[in-house]
């Protein structure tokens, strides 16, 4: 069995496309996280491969479900962070011999593919159906949702990972050379680090609409602090410090006006879900979360870098299309767990969607009132990448565990939790779900 | 600043050979006319794999630009902080090209200003373009 | 710990200068009851020179961009951990 990449037509990219014609018919129930680690420390036992069984296995339990009744397995078969495995390294073989091999000696340790992990977990006796969605969790999870709404699959796993080696990101490869190639070295001579484009579009944001990058510490505080109550996160796990204004403002800048922490930590990770039809998922061992919706941009800026008019007015035509296919209106929301990693651009994603009302140029303002879990208006619940670590994971993990009532000390109780959004990563370019605690 | 070397591939060279020449070229489409950057294989709007080279006015307006305290490019490294701005083509405004603003003082972008195009040589001596700021 | 516990009794100015939060600075030499003159981020170096008056100022640090770099241009001195360990300074009998 070779597995495909999710084809273009499984994606909502349209306007105009109606309500999602699985709406409420398609249900998320276990969630499985594997411990997180700043890097990959050399052992089988912690390699992404490893972790990923984990995070699948945990998945599995947490719904209940025999893995023989589990016939579908969607995967993002890219694993890096920026850290590539070097070429010309020696081979970790003594890594690579602790598993059923495929024919790519990384596979498990620097990418994944669906074969590796069936090779590897050879509970999974019935899985019929296998696809990539490439890039995160956000695309994999709409490739879930359409597969098992369209019945290529009834009870599927989905799963994301990251791997971290050591070194600093980016700065090894061609970025450590004395020369490029000519066509990357069009774009890439003048060594933006990764957050540049972001942290243009927000200084532009700040001069369009009288705003500053000291605005941004409520949010930041508020996501860290929310991350410390995500059990499953890298700060909660292994550093539980907040993240204060005045940490924050102090930070150095990496790009200005984005600085440190404006920056997601790179970690090692796992998350997976187990997804299945909403009828089949009544018998299972968590309540179904359900899924009213997934849309798509699949926008590309003109030029080099996205402007803030094409920021915003894809995030608008996003937001057109999650509450068009979902059914719903803004004001459906409980609340929103759109992306941040980077910090700077979640007001993109919030002020697209109007989330709860906020205009363009209005976020920052939003950010200066209360927007912790326990008021009326929660503002990435999850914590996000700024909470617990660059995965993309967090803020669907969240959306399922507040809507099945089982956030922990992070579950809102400013709002009842009944509908919620996520998805990204970038104002243009990104995949979006909603989720909802009632099929109709 | 000295920006790392290039070596021009196939795709490339007729960019890197006009910069040699001091000239500045952008990728057109010859179905729909307009131009892209950067350069792709096809045109970005009507999928035409018809594109040639077009050379243009150098002349331009800062768009936006940002301070880089921590570059992944080790050769830059030693330059920190410095600027990296995204100038706009006075021919079409749409079109983005990056500059270090050499002459400019760190964190004190006009922007808006006009720009025209200087070409300066990278480590291995092919020439880049680069813009300074101009009165108008 | 125990080294920047001699170097405090021999009456250096002491303190951190890191990535990592103020606040979380704070709460690890807490932790360890070590009471620092300052703390700072990653790149305020020159806050610190510019606050305290000395005959040397001297950073240790672990990364050539971050660390080095930065104290070098403060105008800092800059010591290796393992080079830390065996210079005078952080010897009791210095």
């Amino acid at each position: 069995m070779s597995t495909p990449t999710a084809p273009d037509a499984i994606y909502r990219n349209d306007e105009g496309l109606g309500i999602w014609e699985h709406r409420g018919k398609v249900a998320a129930v276990g969630v499985g996280h594997a411990p997180t680690s700043r890097r990959w420390d050399g052992r089988p036992e912690t390699c992404v491969g490893a972790i990923t069984i984990d995070a699948l296995r945990k998945a599995i339990d947490d719904a209940g479900v025999a893995p023989n009744q589990i016939d579908g397995l969607v995967v993002v078969p890219v694993t890096t962070t920026g850290a590539f495995w070097e070429q010309g390294k020696p081979l970790p073989m003594d890594v690579i011999q602790s598993f059923n091999q495929t024919d790519d000696p990384l596979d498990g340790v620097a990418k994944l593919s669906a074969e590796w992990l069936l090779a590897n977990m050879p509970e999974l006796t019935n899985v019929q159906f296998t696809m990539y969605g490439p890039g995160c969790m956000s695309n994999a999870l709409n490739v879930t949702a359409q597969a098992v709404g369209d019945g290529l699959t009834h009870t599927c796993l989905v799963v994301k990972s990251w791997h971290n080696f050591e070194g600093r990101y980016y700065q090894g490869g061609a970025n450590a050379g004395d020369a490029i190639p000519g066509t990357p070295a069009i774009t890439q001579l003048w060594g933006g680090p990764a957050s540049y484009s972001t942290a243009l579009q927000f200084a532009e944001y700040c001069r369009k609409y009288g705003k500053n990058h000291e605005m941004m510490a409520p949010f930041m505080e508020n996501s860290r602090r929310n991350g410390l109550m995500f059990p499953e996160g890298y700060w909660a796990q292994h550093r539980p410090e907040k993240l204060l204004p005045e940490d924050y403002l102090a930070s150095r800048w990496i790009a200005k006006p984005a600085n440190l922490f404006d920056n997601d930590i790179p970690i090692m990770m796992s998350g997976a879900y187990l997804f299945s039809t909403s009828e089949r998922a009544q018998d299972m061992k968590q309540k179904p979360v359900y899924i009213l919706n997934h849309a798509s941009s699949n926008t590309r800026p003109r030029s080099l870098l996205p402007t803030l008019d094409e920021v915003e007015a894809d995030t608008a035509r996003t937001a057109r299309k999650i509450y068009e296919g979902a059914g719903i209106t803004a004001d459906d929301l409980s609340f929103e767990n759109m992306y941040d990693g980077f910090s700077l651009f979640h007001q993109f994603h919030l002020e697209g969607l109007g989330y709860r009302g906020i205009k363009f140029g209005e976020a920052l303002d939003f950010y200066q009132t209360d927007i912790s879990i326990e008021g009326p208006n929660p503002v990435s619940p999850s914590g996000g990448n700024v909470g617990s670590g660059r995965s993309r994971v967090w803020m669907h993990t969240d959306c399922i565990q507040q809507l099945q009532g089982r956030a922990g000390p992070r579950q809102v109780t400013g709002v009842k939790p009944e509908v919620g959004v996520s998805g990204g990563p970038m104002p243009l370019g990104g995949n979006f779900t909603v989720w909802s605690a009632s099929p109709d | 600043m000295t920006k790392q070397g290039v070596e021009p591939d196939s795709f490339s060279q007729p960019f890197w050979d006009a910069a040699n020449e001091k000239r500045l070229v952008i990728q057109s489409c010859v179905d729909c006319d307009i131009l892209q950057h950067p350069p792709t294989d096809t045109c970005r709007d009507c999928d035409s794999d018809a594109l040639e080279w077009k050379q243009v006015s150098g002349r331009g307006k800062i768009y936006n630009y940002g301070v880089v305290h921590d570059c992944p490019v080790r050769l830059l490294q030693q330059d920190q902080p410095f600027n990296l701005a995204v100038i706009m083509l006075d021919e079409d405004p749409g079109i983005q090209m990056y500059s270090h603003l050499p002459g400019v003082p760190v964190d004190d972008v006009p922007v808006g200003a006009a720009v025209e195009v200087i070409f300066e040589p990278s480590a291995n001596g092919q020439l880049v373009p680069e813009w300074r700021v101009i009165d108008e | 710990m125990d080294m920047v516990r001699l170097v405090r009794d021999k009456g250096f100015l002491i303190g951190s200068c890191s990535d990592r939060t103020l606040s979380g600075q704070r709460a690890i030499w807490a932790e360890h009851d070590i009471e620092v003159d300052f703390v700072v981020a990653k790149h305020m170096l020159p806050d610190v020179k510019a606050k305290f008056e000395a005959d040397t100022y001297l950073h240790i640090g672990d990364r050539e961009d971050l660390d080095r770099q930065y104290a070098l241009k403060a105008g800092f001195d800059f010591l290796w951990p393992d080079e830390a360990v065996a210079h005078p300074h952080f010897k009791p009998e210095d």
